[in-house]
């Protein structure tokens, strides 16, 4: 349960808000490089943290991400021309580079400096992975570039998809942190999905519904230990870190690829999903790579020429009672990221955390929201930089690994959940 | 696949901003009888500033002496009063344990295995650092780790306040 002035300062995200600055002191995803594929290729519209911006890809292969409307008279440049190292609004000619600098006012004498007094806001935009990052922040405090491992691995070891969620992003992102409902709501993925199957850690999963949790701090966040019975004086710990303000990974099964998400903010009602798939010291197989733009594993089968889901709330997710029934599918619902979006959508754009009954099982998300929100105050009243932008803060991995009933996770997995390049990740 | 129509109009449209005015709004009562137990002398003062606080239905006590069931393990209420855990546990859905040492880990034991026998959920906070090894919280984490289905190793008060507050006891 949430009080509901503390529910509104976790959930919005809009300029001036309290959550909307600390998301402000971060490198986040703004878009997937792959939409903008080329020099000079079309605009794309975006809206991030309550922002409307376009992102564009100059004529020179220079990123940029500005204001989305012309400062003349406030026509949307997703209709801009790109063109020659700028990009052109088609209603009168105005033209901007990726630094939000007018450049050219086609009406004004051809030695007139007002365009040089003309800039749309912009924010810098940054190719790392498969991925076009940005920092929304004062331009005087704008931290080291993100160090993620999935980003950083040579291409064909990393994969990642989006996907528009229609919710706030902090219910999408809680799922990210609760362990306890992949016994249920994944089960059947556990046992089918082309990138879960076949892990010895899912027998854990599937035999023991009541695990125990344990929540530790973390430089940069927390980690959520979840641990089962394994075998005779053993303990299977699935170790979930998350890193301030919206990143979070899966523990790992078997050899499968490793993978996570980045929660981000469109406004307060929606949300990007990215989801990512590596493998820290092999490339992807063709076989893993194509599941995975099929739609299986975390990544959605979406609308082609979109970064909608298929499965979505217009057509109730396609619910199957029947798949339901025999529990293929335990909530009816196919692949693993939709059966998340679901229900988290249903539970309406924004939740009201008033009404919600948590139990102990739910303290990582209740840990999390601390941490928030103390983060986001200390930020607004005393300026303090929050945990999670310095990038040594980037350097975890989830984990899964079988430990004596004695050992206590993080002492025994300390290197297991720390970034080692070149090294496998722990999995069972 | 064939969508049953019938869903269109109960489907998870009714989750937007507009329908949510159709929520039945009813006031939530507690959902937890907690009890929420100091394991040694150092969380007995957390406890005694976290009891001053507005709770709807948690009680406050020290774990006294630890005995071979329920019954025999003595509590001391926050206000001095006495009572048994067995007495306790018959009416809880909850027992937060708070240590910062393993003084209390025989308590710990004891309260860990009575809620196991009894169905009672179960969460453990320890304030102090508990990862740093050799420490008295970290002896503690220990303690209470194969008892408390929830753990919070280094924990501080405000978790206290944090997790009862979430839980609505």
């Amino acid at each position: 349960m949430l009080r509901r002035e503390i529910n509104e300062l976790l959930t919005q995200t809009g300029p001036g808000t309290p959550m909307g600055e600390l998301f402000r002191q971060y490198w986040f995803p703004a878009c997937l490089a792959e939409e903008l594929p080329e020099d000079g290729a079309p605009p794309v519209r975006l809206k991030l943290l309550g922002e409307r911006m376009v992102a564009f890809r100059d004529s020179y292969g220079r990123y940029g991400l500005i204001d989305e409307f012309c400062a003349h008279r406030g026509a949307s440049l997703w209709f801009g021309r790109n063109e020659d190292g700028g990009l052109r609004c088609p209603y009168h000619g105005w033209k901007y580079d990726t630094t939000g600098q007018c450049t050219e006012v086609p009406s004004e004498a051809d030695n007139s400096s007002f365009a040089e007094n003309v800039k749309l806001t912009a924010y810098p935009l940054v190719k790392i992975g498969d991925i076009l990052w940005t920092y929304m922040g004062d331009p005087a405090k704008q931290p080291p570039l993100p160090e993620y491992e999935f980003a950083l691995v040579p291409p064909e070891q990393t994969y990642t998809s989006k996907r528009w969620q229609q919710s706030n992003w902090l219910q999408a992102f809680e799922g990210g942190i609760d362990s306890s409902h992949v016994t249920f709501l994944h089960s059947g993925g556990l046992k089918s999905d082309p990138l879960f199957k076949g892990a010895k850690g899912n027998q854990y999963n599937l035999n023991d519904t009541k695990p125990f949790f344990e929540v530790a701090d973390s430089d940069g966040g927390l980690f959520v230990g979840a641990r089962r019975n394994a075998e005779e004086g053993q303990y299977y710990w699935r170790i979930t870190p998350w890193v301030m303000p919206n990143f979070t990974m899966v523990p790992p099964r078997g050899d499968h690829p490793i993978h996570g998400h980045f929660w981000v903010p469109i406004d307060d009602e929606n949300c990007w999903a990215y989801s990512f798939d590596y493998h820290p010291v092999r490339a992807l197989t063709p076989e893993e790579r194509q599941a995975m733009i099929d739609g299986h594993g975390v990544h959605s089968k979406n609308i082609p020429g979109t970064y909608r889901p298929v499965a979505n709330m217009d057509n109730d997710y396609l619910m199957n009672r029947e798949k339901q029934k025999s529990g293929e599918w335990y909530s009816g619902v196919e692949g693993i990221a939709i059966q998340d979006s679901s229900l988290q959508e249903s539970m309406g754009p924004i939740v009201d955390r008033t009404k919600e009954r948590l139990v102990p099982a739910d303290s990582g998300i209740i840990k999390a929201r601390q941490k928030l929100r103390k983060a986001a105050l200390a930020l607004r009243d005393h300026g303090t930089t929050p945990p999670g932008v310095d990038p040594k803060h980037h350097h975890v991995r989830s984990a899964a690994v079988v430990l004596p009933q004695a050992e206590a996770f993080l002492d025994a997995a300390r290197e297991d959940v720390t970034v080692r390049p070149g090294m496998p990740v722990s999995s069972v | 696949m064939v969508v049953d129509t019938s869903l269109l109009s109960s489907c998870a449209k009714a989750a937007s901003a507009a329908e949510a005015r159709y929520r039945i709004d009813r006031p939530i009562a507690p959902s937890r009888a907690g009890r929420v137990v100091a394991l040694d002398a150092g969380a007995a003062d957390v406890l005694a500033r976290t009891a001053q606080l507005e709770w709807a239905n948690a009680r406050f006590y020290v774990c006294e002496s630890a005995g071979e069931d329920a019954e025999s393990v003595l509590l001391r209420g926050i206000d001095g009063g006495p009572a048994t855990l067995a007495d306790e546990l018959a009416s809880a859905s909850v027992v937060v344990m708070v240590a910062t040492s393993d003084a209390g880990a025989d308590c710990a034991y004891a309260l860990g295995k009575a809620c196991w026998e009894r169905g009672v959920q179960t969460a453990g906070l320890v304030l102090g650092d508990g990862t740093d090894e050799g420490t008295a919280a970290a002896a503690a984490v220990a303690a209470l780790r194969p008892h408390a289905r929830v753990l919070l190793p280094k924990a501080d008060e405000s978790d206290v306040v944090e997790l009862l507050s979430a839980l609505r006891v």
